[in-house]
């Protein structure tokens, strides 16, 4: 283990073990099961959507269409469905692979044509956005079938089902990431295409292929977000701009790419949850936890930038051993 | 007369590599003197520290009587020294005018650039030195490199300096520019302004210069005016007597097999009519001055930047449009690039990952990476190549620079490609690694590899290479062999050039 | 790297063929602006045919009203674009002006025009704070600044938790009233175009692009990292406190919500005028064509009668046909050199 280049994950679980036990201080009912069962499904939303987020940041690339991704899926799925459980067999099958097209425009525009990624993903939103309230009229209310609230709420054997979805997602997403020629050709691609190219690596599939991720990671949160709502409506993936992004720089990936896992992107869901829950408890109000999360990026992309990271140079290095010659 | 600027036991290491170790210097104003030296005789180093961009870490440099030691490269140009260097200062998205004036602007009183006088001046300046025709009004990102290079020196000559320093400045220029400047120099000295005057071609400095000081691994071997030396002296003490223990013995190892064979190949304007082959078990040197072909003939054979003409690899017609398509296993080819921080290695990713990033299927079962299959893969390699890291997870961008190429060597090596296109591989490396280096290139030719080695260092090629093929204005000029194969005919092949020089 | 010739070609190869082909160059260089004329030029002909009046003074005065909040916010945002940045505060700024407007103005002038002073000095300041955190602590423009917008849309919200608050009857005829026949925003764009041809010509303006196209080559002539970070960003505070100030002319209220509706905008009309998000390159008057266009296209969509949902994708294809064309003349540009 590298504690250096772990350090920024670590710290983003530290930090998020020292919010538990701030809150455990000042909201003593915080930390019993019931409420950490219903921060973590919370959380796992954030996490579904940053899973792809989280691709495409560490392939240098950053994915503003999530929210309009999420949210048509959200509203097709419930009106395709209309409240009936069977047509979800080929419903979500659908909608998952309209994702992961629409994240595949995104990787051919950014990787095939140049357009820089803020302007293609821009771009891809809002004409999601236009085309699924041109679709819908503006006012869709239908509400979610059964088999997709118990993917969000149910439980088996006690256990959130979100929750088991949640961790395999981790674990599939970790394997890609630290166990596959893709995870290695993402990072080498992140930290410098020109390395890479040089190297064989096929950088135009593999920039591709991380936006088809993230299409699909936000088609299916949306889905599982009906879920938890019960019903689909306008402009609820607008917070997940924000969330997928923060919840990936907290877990301590470098926004030019690179760097980062998604281990840390889950303590990032979790830390950005728990302020969440924990401001109404304090009598905050939401203006007051958008300042928090303002904070709490600063802090944790400081943290881990250069700049600090020189501060900390009496630290010792664990696992580093500097070469004779360097 | 007294000399105007004087440099005595001036040193400078980087990372326990010296580059300079003792360098003196004396010019007095009103002369052009050259300064001479092979690639990597300190001459760089040198003029950077005249210019105010490097410290020196011992020694003294006196300007006009007094002691000099420039902050940065403001101070310098303050003190009125003006450097022109091959590596472009400029600033692509502003027009020809205002990269001349750039933060000197004449101003207005609303505190805005006043365009007519900064026309006025530029056009001006580049009336009084009879500057080739360039649009002031021409962003400079689309301007030719030649044009960009006049561009430069026309921002030296902005702030009428004391000393204004040329540093290859001819490279990129044509003949009807390169004329242009050498009667500038002239001009400039004439009217009292010292030009230190660096170039590879023998024939300019003799045309010009009134003084020669010759560099030689890092010091000082001699100083001439000009008439009273012929050129043999000057190659003589440009090359010197050197250390041969650092080449290893070489055997002819070439066998009949064809392993690269080229006929008419050629890049845009930069490389043309090239009819070469590279047989297997041989080390196939590339020689020529800087910018005159070898970067794009290595590029392009690896798929970078388009090539015309026909390649037959291991006697297949083969179409390279990527790295991908070069590096296809045992018939493939792999490049150890010029640029080893932006080309060849992720510097903040670890000697393993780096080692492997090319051949990640050798150790995939199922799509799932075998870390055990890698491991042995990566201590393989930095046990055959030597290479010191603290652990394979050591940070790549860490290591010496010696160790850094060896990563790119193994990296290369682990794709079984038995055609190596090796970029100066030696460049700014330490002498002992180079020596592992040379080896290690003689004992995969002895196995049945196919090398195309460039070096700037004559030497290299010379004690290293069967055969050295010299390119002269991105055309084949001679290809040397045996007795000919000498640092004296190479550089003749590659510096006296056609036109009268 | 295939720019340069070995061989030079003769001075004064005036042939037709070389005349061609130099205009070919000149005019595929200024491609990036040119297309949006052309864009905008087409949707007003398009719009032109579908209404009445559409080139006259009045609805001149109309259109720039509804742009003028964006073209603020657009200013700003171009030259943070300039430079190589990203400015995403922008958002919280203007929310955070319009409820300190709608909160702090009371009915006394004197008053709200101090507060008017002090929203706009509030905008330089955090700008420029943005310009310090990413210069000394050497952080990634888009988070630092995706930090402050977070923040600031917090003390938006906290000041002022719902839409509302009153403005004094006098600021808000600012958008109505008129003089020689123009309307105040029209007046307003011509001080905001007299700004940049003079902003554009001063030592700051050139060093901004000049950082954006090379930070390398510019730091090492003089520029300093800090300074030109704190002006640029700051610049783009000021101009987004600017943009709030107009915005609640025109709405008569705060909103602590409303400046997201202008980050992604800002960008867009900015990018469509041409100016490339990798610095260097391009201008204001992009921007405002940028801006014109998106006015239009909602115009437009009103008058063809089909939902206004459409706007935004014909914003978004509009958006990528721009990008992608300037992107292809650019390397034809580069092409016609060699």
């Amino acid at each position: 283990m590298n504690f250096r280049r772990h350090r920024a994950i670590l710290l983003a679980y530290l930090g998020m073990i020292v919010l538990l036990l701030l809150t455990s201080v000042v909201a003593p009912g915080f930390l019993s099961a019931t409420h950490l069962r219903s921060t973590a499904v919370l959380a796992a939303f954030i996490g579904i959507v940053a899973l792809g987020q989280t691709f495409v940041i560490i392939g240098g690339g950053i994915d503003l269409s999530v929210p309009w991704v999420l949210n048509c899926a959200a509203v097709l799925m419930t009106l395709l469905a209309g409240s009936q459980n069977a047509p979800l067999v080929w419903i979500m099958p659908l909608l998952l692979a309209a994702g992961a097209l629409v994240g595949m425009v995104n990787g051919l525009g950014v990787a095939l044509f140049g357009v820089p990624p803020i302007i293609m993903t821009l771009a891809v939103n809002v004409i999601l956005q236009g085309g699924i309230l041109v679709y819908t009229g503006g006012a869709p209310t239908s509400t979610a079938p059964q088999a997709i609230q118990f993917l969000a709420v149910g439980r088996i054997l006690g256990f959130p089902v979100i929750l088991i979805l949640w961790i395999a997602l981790a674990v599939i997403a970790t394997v890609l990431l630290s166990k596959t020629a893709f995870g290695r050709h993402l990072y080498a691609v992140g930290t410098s295409a020109t390395v890479a190219e040089f190297s064989g690596v096929p950088t135009l599939r593999t920039t591709v292929l991380a936006y088809t991720l993230s299409g699909f990671t936000a088609a299916l949160a949306g889905m599982l977000l009906t879920g938890y709502t019960a019903q689909a409506y306008l402009g609820m993936g607008d917070p997940y701009l924000f969330t997928s992004i923060a919840a990936v720089a907290i877990g301590g990936a470098s926004i030019l790419g690179g760097s980062g896992h998604y281990i840390g992107t889950i303590a990032g869901a979790l830390v950005l949850t728990i302020l969440t829950g924990l401001l109404p408890a304090l009598n905050l109000s939401s203006g007051a936890l958008l300042i928090v999360y303002g904070v709490v990026i600063l802090i944790t992309v400081s943290l881990a930038s250069e700049a600090i990271s020189s501060l900390f140079a009496f630290l010792p290095r664990f696992g580093r051993r500097q070469s004779p010659s360097a | 007369m007294t000399d105007l600027l004087t440099a005595a036991a001036v040193t400078k290491s980087y990372g326990g590599i010296t580059a300079l170790s003792r360098a003196d210097f004396s010019a007095r104003a009103g002369e052009v003197h050259a300064l001479l030296g092979e690639n990597g005789a300190g001459k760089s180093t040198f003029i950077q520290i005249l210019a105010g961009a490097v410290r020196p870490d011992g020694g003294q440099v006196h300007l006009a009587g007094s002691l000099y030691r420039p902050r940065n490269p403001q101070a310098a140009q303050d003190a009125g020294i003006s450097p022109v260097f091959q590596e472009l200062s400029l600033i692509p998205d502003l027009t020809v005018e205002q990269n001349i004036w750039f933060r000197r602007e004449p101003l207005s009183v609303a505190r805005t650039v006043r365009a007519r006088a900064l026309r006025e001046a530029t056009e001006a300046l580049f009336a009084r030195h009879q500057f080739p025709t360039i649009r002031p009004d021409q962003e400079l990102r689309r301007l030719t490199l030649a044009d960009r290079q006049l561009v430069e020196i026309a921002k030296a000559l902005s702030s009428d300096p004391k000393v204004l320093i040329l540093d290859e400045a001819t490279s990129a220029l044509g003949p009807r520019e390169t004329d242009w400047l050498l009667g500038l120099s002239q001009g400039l000295a004439r009217a009292g302004t010292l030009v230190i005057y660096i170039s590879h071609r023998l024939g300019e400095v003799r045309q010009i210069a009134d003084r020669i000081t010759v560099f030689r691994n890092g010091a000082t071997v001699a100083a001439y005016d000009t008439k009273a030396v012929d050129d043999e002296t000057i190659i003589a003490d440009m090359l010197g007597r050197r250390m041969d223990r650092l080449y290893p013995e070489r055997k002819p190892t070439a066998t009949e097999r064809v392993a690269v064979r080229l006929r008419g190949f050629g890049v845009g304007h930069r490389l043309d009519g090239i009819d070469l082959d590279l047989r297997e078990g041989e080390v196939l040197g590339v020689a020529g001055m800087q910018g005159h072909g070898q970067r794009e003939l290595f590029q392009a054979l690896f798929g970078i930047g388009g090539a015309r003409g026909s390649v037959e690899i291991w006697g297949k017609t083969k179409t390279i449009r990527g790295p991908r398509q070069a590096l296809t296993g045992r018939d493939g080819l792999a490049l150890v690039p010029e640029d080893r921080r932006n080309h060849g290695l992720l510097l903040s990713r670890s000697v393993r990952e780096n080692l492997t990033l090319s051949v990640i299927s050798r150790f995939t079962r199922f799509g799932i990476t075998d870390p055990k299959r890698e491991g042995k893969l990566v201590d393989e390699m930095i046990s055959a190549l030597k290479i010191k890291a603290g652990t394979p997870e050591q940070l790549a961008g860490t290591l010496s620079g010696g160790n850094q190429q060896k990563v790119i060597f193994g990296k290369m090596l682990l794709t079984e490609a038995r055609i190596l296109l090796l970029y100066d591989p030696t460049r700014g490396i330490d002498v002992g690694t180079k020596g592992e280096i040379f080896q290690l290139m003689r004992d995969l030719a002895a196995k049945g590899y196919a090398i195309l080695f460039y070096s700037s260092d004559l030497a290299e090629l010379v004690h290293v290479a069967d055969r050295v093929a010299v390119l002269r204005n991105g055309r084949l000029a001679a290809i040397l062999e045996g007795d000919d194969n000498s640092e004296r005919q190479i550089l003749r092949a590659a510096m006296i050039e056609t036109r009268a020089a | 790297m295939t720019m340069a010739t070995l061989e030079h070609q003769p001075d004064g190869a005036a042939t037709r063929q070389g005349r061609a082909a130099f205009w070919r160059g000149r005019l595929l260089a200024q491609a990036s602006l040119i297309i949006p004329c052309l864009m905008l030029a087409a949707l007003l002909a398009l719009y032109g045919s579908l209404r009445e009046g559409v080139f006259t003074i009045d609805e001149l005065n109309l259109d720039t009203a509804a742009a003028m909040t964006l073209l603020l916010a657009a200013t700003g945002q171009t030259i943070v674009l300039l430079r190589g940045g990203i400015d995403l505060s922008i958002g919280g700024m203007i929310s955070l002006g319009t409820v300190l407007a709608a909160t702090r103005f009371g009915s006394d002038p004197a008053q709200a025009a101090a507060w008017a002073f002090g929203i706009a000095a509030i905008g330089a300041l955090v700008g420029a704070l943005n310009g310090a955190l990413i210069t000394v602590l050497r952080l990634q423009p888009f988070l630092v600044t995706l930090a402050t917008w977070s923040i600031l849309s917090g003390t938006a919200m906290i000041i002022l938790p719902t839409d509302g608050g009153s403005l004094p009857a006098g600021w808000m005829k600012f958008g109505f009233s008129q003089w020689l026949g123009l309307s105040s925003s029209v007046w307003l764009l011509l001080l905001l175009l007299a700004f940049w041809f003079w902003f554009k010509r001063t030592r700051l303006g050139i060093s901004i692009r000049a950082t954006g196209s090379n930070e390398r080559s510019a730091f090492l002539s003089g520029v300093s990292p800090l300074g030109i970070n704190v002006a640029t960003y700051g610049l783009s505070g000021l101009f987004a406190a600017l943009a709030a100030l107009y915005l609640t002319t025109q709405t008569g209220a705060g909103s602590p919500t409303i400046g997201k509706d202008y980050i992604l905008p800002s960008v867009a009309a900015a990018v469509i005028g041409g100016i490339s998000l990798f610095g260097g390159r391009g201008g204001l008057v992009g921007t405002i064509i940028g801006a014109y266009i998106l006015t239009i296209i909602g115009n437009l969509v009103f008058v063809l009668e089909v939902s206004s949902y459409w706007q935004p994708i014909v914003s978004g294809i509009i958006l990528l046909i721009a990008v992608l064309a300037s992107s292809i003349a650019e390397k034809s540009a580069r092409r016609s050199l060699t």
